[in-house]
């Protein structure tokens, strides 16, 4: 009984992701984190756009693109797909952003990130010969990668084709260092990218698979 | 007559309706919702949904806010207070039976 009532409750919650728009949410954070990371790198040491007022304008210009993704692609789909097809429904953390199962992923996510960067922190401060900074972004790239896991098994857990999206996703990062044996943490922007694209992507499929299996209703639906 | 045949007697008949439950259950875990998502989540058909919103609209435990979405008609469904606090006694009596 207690189980029944559980899955019920925890029925709105899943609803959030039904459409893939909070896993599309996802990829494009990663692949804002992933840009402005490369972008960082790439850059000269003496470039205009990583001191004072450039480096700040370079930060502003992949990052409110990316928030302004963030929460126009949830709102959109919700509100031309989502609703009209299966109902609207507003969850109880109504008016904070992002909402629901989201925010929780999201916390887990910058959690551990926090604690990466810490840990990363510590290190430098310890060691200065090590290239910290490269691994502080092969560790977002688990973090990430974790994240798209701990995801699928907080909400979608019974949603087999997701799984093997994961097994992909891990796959593919293996694969992707492989392709330059001795430089791992040297193909990490590739791993990011593709990790990104592949969260990004399942949120795509999950919309296609949404549309696909509802229609809109008559209009005298209530 | 024991605590715990008390405690079912005492169970509050408007909720333990099982289409009523399914609905409390689905309106106690959100904000509001319109009546589209409730019929794709119990699917009930309109009718039975429409009879059971009423009877607990009339119990005072659900708010129907009839509305628009730009042309189409939207109804908005939220527990009130005291279809929570009906909600939460009611599944208190139910551990409290078994």
């Amino acid at each position: 009984m207690k189980n029944e009532i559980q899955t019920l409750l925890g029925r709105p919650r899943r609803y959030n992701n039904i459409d893939g728009s909070c896993d599309m949410m996802f990829g494009v954070m990663v692949l804002g984190y992933t840009l402005l990371g490369y972008l960082e790198a790439v850059l000269p040491e003496n470039s205009v756009w990583r001191r004072g007022f450039g480096g700040m304008l370079l930060f502003l210009a992949v990052l409110v693109p990316m928030f302004g993704l963030m929460y126009w692609i949830p709102k959109v789909i919700k509100k031309r797909v989502t609703w009209p097809r299966t109902g609207y429904v507003v969850l109880h953390t109504d008016g904070a952003f992002p909402s629901g199962p989201a925010r929780k992923s999201l916390w887990a996510i910058m959690g551990v990130t926090a604690v990466i960067a810490a840990g990363l922190a510590v290190l430098v401060g310890l060691d200065r010969g090590h290239d910290w900074i490269s691994l502080m972004w092969m560790g977002n790239v688990v973090v990430f990668v974790a994240g798209y896991g701990y995801w699928t098994w907080f909400l979608e857990r019974g949603r087999l084709w997701r799984w093997v999206v994961l097994l992909l996703m891990v796959l593919g990062v293996l694969a992707i260092g492989l392709i330059s044996p001795g430089n791992f943490v040297g193909m990490r922007w590739v791993m990011l990218l593709f990790v990104g694209l592949a969260w990004l992507g399942s949120g795509v499929a999950s919309l296609c698979l949404y549309i696909r299996h509802n229609h809109l209703p008559a209009p005298e639906a209530e | 007559m024991n605590d715990q045949l008390r405690a079912i007697s005492e169970l509050d008949r408007v909720i333990h309706e099982p289409g009523r439950l399914m609905i409390f259950v689905l309106l106690g875990a959100v904000k509001e919702c319109d009546f589209l998502y409730l019929l794709h989540e119990t699917e009930m058909n309109k009718g039975n949904l429409s009879s059971h919103l009423s009877r607990l609209e009339e119990a005072g435990y659900v708010e129907i806010e009839k509305t628009y979405r730009g042309k189409v008609p939207q109804t908005i469904l939220r527990l009130t207070r005291a279809g929570r606090g009906a909600f939460d006694r009611y599944l208190k009596g139910l551990k409290a039976a078994f």
